[in-house]
């Protein structure tokens, strides 16, 4: 599916919604709520129907809800009383609304008159009121007298060339307007303009609403190839509007939140030329990221005379192009043509079963006023509602476990039935849960499309030629994390394209190809994603991490990390190797935030580094973040969980293994090395039973790989939690990351690991 | 308009009355009674345990699931520096919310609902700073007195270095 395909499912969705409103408010002005702020919601709706056919050139349904919306204004301001005449008038113009939205989403085509009486009726009343108020003065009538005529500027459909019936020009066939007012506009966008997000084809379309439009853009100044400046604008365009009533402040004020970032002249012809045929204008090219692309193709196929006929969806780049070529030489009357509706003078179109909406059903003229909703694919839910529904499924799936746990053997042997029961209450919990999550999954491409801009610039910023590869874009993660992903990702790109790729020049001389490669890759393991960036640049440069590492504290001086703990050592709060500090990275913060964030998350990183050949950021992120592993703990007759993620492992130990250190602390040898000792018992003034022979370790990952010892009571077993907060009610504790309702109803806290060890720290410092 | 109009009397009419009366509920610690407006408890549960919070004073008694929500408890006893409360299957925690939270607090018993005249609330005597930074005021209900919990000046100040 395209992108626009997307926008126009979001469109119909949102058309759906806004049809149901107008049911509603009508539904109140019927009843005699004839407030203003019923009416200006009717007048939104409306007009947020029309703004969205515009950009996908619906016509018909544009033409119409324009008709409308002027009648709705007029009424607003009280020029037009709202009579239970036009009550119902209205209402039977949101059916047909809905019958054009309907049309619009199956693909079929309407009746060239349909809702035409309507629209008389329409323009009658507003004239007719018109004739009576003189002040109405400037705002000729005319206008909403006749078929509105979008001019089609979005060429964002050449796609639907396959898809819609050529037709016969609709607007060929609307009956031209008494001209009193033609306008001529060059307008000159600058580099700025671009610069700032600012994209001339809505300016277009904006200008295309004030009367017939047409463009033409001038190319001469666009240089050979050979001196092409991607980044410069070569274009001029020059636009004449012909409208009985725009003015040229109403010209301008399209113009101005660019102003200053082009060059615009308005200019009134003295007679009002004859109205060209819209189907000959030039279409406005245009291309949000650079309007280099779209010159450049035009350059290629050797056609820079003539007006290229160019669809540049707002976030067009590579893609802009390729459509681009597929279809050089399209005309925009070609393209008119095949996006209008062909009138059908016969029959009362039925509404095919079409692939986009196969709810919609054939619709009958007028009486089926039920039946008229547009058929939803999608509903937009409160996210707290969601957020509800997986925390109960979160309690489910551990009461689940928890009886399950409580089935010994006796028990399973005595009552097959139920052993039976519990294992279906097992299996669809699990599926519950995992369709819950699904609502909340989206895929990372969200996160992932954003970067080939960020390595785009920093590749221009840095002078690197570099290539972004992303793999596993679909992969689908929780909301949440995804909302969590976007910063860690930038500093981590950043990071490979600043301190991994190396200048081509250097690759060159390692045997490298010049053009550096970063690979995005998301996929699935287990109850985890794993989300990778890799470079293949030169690797981290130890022996600079650990002496910048040393200088600024990071580690003691005396220390000598193992080369993979040198390597963690990047995200560590503080570090940056870069010997300047850049634009895009190296102000020493960067790297920590990722640890940060995806800590905050539940998540890990790993990095793994070859030098020479290129560099490896893994980040183990949690599927979900209601459900949390835990080790389940007792301090003193407490339960305490410990969250699975950082535990290494967990030993018995004598009590006669456990050194004294000078500062008061105690240190514990394992595996040869010595670690810092926390007994959860004396930190959380707990009384626990300290004449044990043998205490219960627990080992865990702390930041930067640094392992601290916790002395547990008693260590009961693996289980699953559901993270309950504790400031919810109360507010931050240290030392406890939150707390979780255990399988008997008791309160179990959840250890913050990271926080002892922190605290530790901090009152061996003091 | 007239309709709105009305409403407002009629909201204005029954702003009058509560703002004339209250009704309180009342529990015991020891042999004083203290009380809190009925409308800020939510619930009435027997003392059933609570998971002690590490790095808190001695007067936060720990954390309770409430249908699943943790919410903490105090001591109002220790609050008022009468030592902790040795708990037994008697004791009552009342669960009440203070602006957006809701906490319990651990009682001896709770004894009434009271119904008593704003105007008949006096201020707390100064002098003792434990009295008036937690008690709104006293009120006389049958001859006893009744202390106003100040619901925010009891939660506060749960952390041991806070």
């Amino acid at each position: 599916m395209s992108d626009l395909d997307d926008f126009k499912a979001t469109y119909f969705d949102e058309c759906s919604e806004l049809l149901n409103e107008l049911e509603e408010q009508f539904a109140a002005i019927e009843a005699g709520e004839r407030d203003s702020d019923r009416l200006n919601a009717v007048f939104r709706a409306i007009h947020s129907i029309k703004g969205g056919a515009g950009a996908f050139g619906f016509s018909a349904l544009v033409g119409f809800a324009h008709a409308y919306e002027t009648l709705l204004d007029y009424v607003r301001d009280g020029r037009v009383e709202l009579t239970d005449d036009v009550c119902a008038l209205c209402i039977r113009a949101n059916d047909i609304i809905a019958d054009h939205v309907k049309a619009a989403q199956s693909g079929d085509v309407l009746d060239a008159d349909y809702g035409m009486e309507e629209k008389e009726r329409f323009d009658a009343l507003a004239r007719g009121e018109a004739a009576d108020d003189d002040e109405t003065g400037g705002e000729s009538i005319e206008e909403f007298d006749i078929d509105f005529t979008p001019v089609m500027v979005n060429l964002d459909a050449v796609e639907e060339v396959a898809e819609a019936p050529a037709a016969e020009d609709a607007f060929d066939t609307a009956p031209l307007q008494p001209e009193t007012g033609h306008w001529e506009v060059t307008f000159t966008p600058h580099r700025a303009l671009f610069e700032r997000a600012n994209d001339p084809l809505l300016l277009f379309r904006e200008l295309a609403l004030l009367g017939q439009m047409h463009t033409r853009a001038v190319l001469g100044e666009i240089p050979p190839l050979a001196n092409f400046e991607p980044f410069a604008v070569y274009c001029t365009w020059e636009i004449s509007i012909v409208s009985p009533t725009v003015t040229e402040a109403a010209i301008r004020e399209v113009f101005e939140f660019v102003e200053g970032d082009c060059d615009i002249t308005v200019t009134q012809v003295g007679a009002p030329a004859a109205a060209a045929p819209v189907a000959k204008a030039a279409p406005a090219a245009a291309a949000d990221d650079g309007l280099d692309l779209l010159a450049l193709a035009d350059d290629e196929v050797g056609v820079p005379a003539a007006p290229a006929a160019k669809a540049a969806a707002p976030k067009a780049d590579a893609a802009a192009q390729d459509k681009f070529e597929e279809a050089p030489g399209l005309s925009f009357s070609e393209l008119a043509e095949t996006m209008a509706p062909p009138p059908k003078p016969v029959a009362p179109p039925r509404a095919k079963p079409a692939a986009i909406a196969p709810a919609a059903a054939p619709a009958a003229e007028g009486e089926d006023h039920g039946t008229r909703a547009v058929g939803v694919q999608s509903i937009r839910v409160d996210l707290d509602k969601v957020d509800r529904v997986v925390n109960m499924v979160g309690e489910l799936v551990i009461t689940q476990s928890m009886l399950t746990q409580q089935m010994d053997e006796t028990l399973r042997a005595r009552y097959t039935e139920l052993v039976r029961g519990l294992e279906v209450l097992a299996q669809t919990t699990r599926g519950l849960q995992d369709s819950v999550m699904a609502i909340r999954a989206q895929p990372v491409k969200s996160v992932f499309s954003r970067m080939p801009r960020l390595v785009r610039e920093l590749a221009t910023k840095t002078g690197k030629k570099i290539k972004l590869e992303t793999i596993g874009e679909n992969t689908e993660i929780d909301k949440t994390v995804i909302e969590q992903l976007s910063d860690p990702l930038t500093h981590m790109i950043r990071n490979s394209a600043d301190h991994g790729i190396e200048q081509p020049d250097v690759r060159l001389g390692r045997g490298k190809s010049e053009t550096g490669t970063i690979r995005l890759s998301a996929e699935q393991a287990g109850g985890n994603i794993l989300i990778i960036v890799e470079d293949d640049g030169g690797g981290i440069n130890r022996e600079r991490v650990l002496q910048v590492a040393r200088d600024k504290g990071v580690i003691p001086p005396d220390t000598n990390p193992t080369d993979e703990q040198i390597d963690q050592l990047i995200f560590a709060p503080g570090f940056s190797t870069a010997a300047e500090v850049s634009d895009l990275s190296g102000r020493g913060v960067g790297m920590d935030v990722v640890l940060s964030n995806i800590k905050k998350i539940g998540g890990s990183v790993h990095v793994r580094s070859s030098t020479g050949k290129g560099t490896r950021m893994t980040l183990r992120l949690p599927l979900t973040l209601a459900v949390l592993d835990v080790m389940l703990v007792k301090v003193g007759d407490s339960p305490y969980v410990v969250p699975l993620s950082s535990i290494v492992e967990t030993i018995q130990v004598s009590r006669a293994s456990f050194e004294r250190v000078p500062s008061g602390g105690q240190v514990l040898q394992v595996r040869g090395e010595y670690v810092q000792v926390i007994d959860l018992a004396k930190r959380f003034d707990m009384k626990s039973q300290t004449d044990q022979d043998s205490r219960f370790v627990v080992l865990c990952e702390a930041e930067g790989s640094q392992k601290v010892a916790l002395i547990v009571d008693d260590i009961i077993g693996q289980q699953q939690v559901v993270i309950k907060s504790l400031e919810e009610n109360f507010e931050r504790v240290e030392g406890i990351a939150g707390g979780t309702i255990l399988g008997d109803g008791n309160v179990a806290l959840i250890v913050d690991v990271q926080g002892l060890k922190t605290q530790l720290i901090h009152k061996n410092a003091a | 308009m007239e309709a709105l109009n009305l409403r407002d009397d009629m909201g204005e009419n029954s702003a009058i009355a509560a703002h004339n009366s209250m009704q309180l509920i009342a529990f015991s610690i020891g042999e004083q009674t203290y009380g809190v407006e009925i409308t800020t408890v939510r619930e009435i549960r027997a003392w059933n345990g609570a998971t002690p919070l590490p790095n808190t004073r001695e007067f936060v008694r720990g954390v309770i699931n409430l249908r699943g929500t943790i919410v903490p408890i105090f001591d109002l006893r220790a609050r008022f520096g009468d030592g902790p409360t040795s708990p037994t299957k008697n004791h009552v925690v009342v669960v009440m919310s203070v602006g957006d939270k809701w906490v319990g607090i651990l009682v001896d018993a709770v004894s009434d609902i009271l119904t008593v005249s704003r105007e008949d609330i006096h201020n707390v005597p100064e002098g003792n700073s434990v009295d008036t930074e937690l008690l709104n005021g006293i009120v006389t209900h049958d001859s006893r007195m009744v202390g106003l919990i100040d619901l925010h000046a009891v939660v506060s100040g749960a952390k041991l270095d806070g």
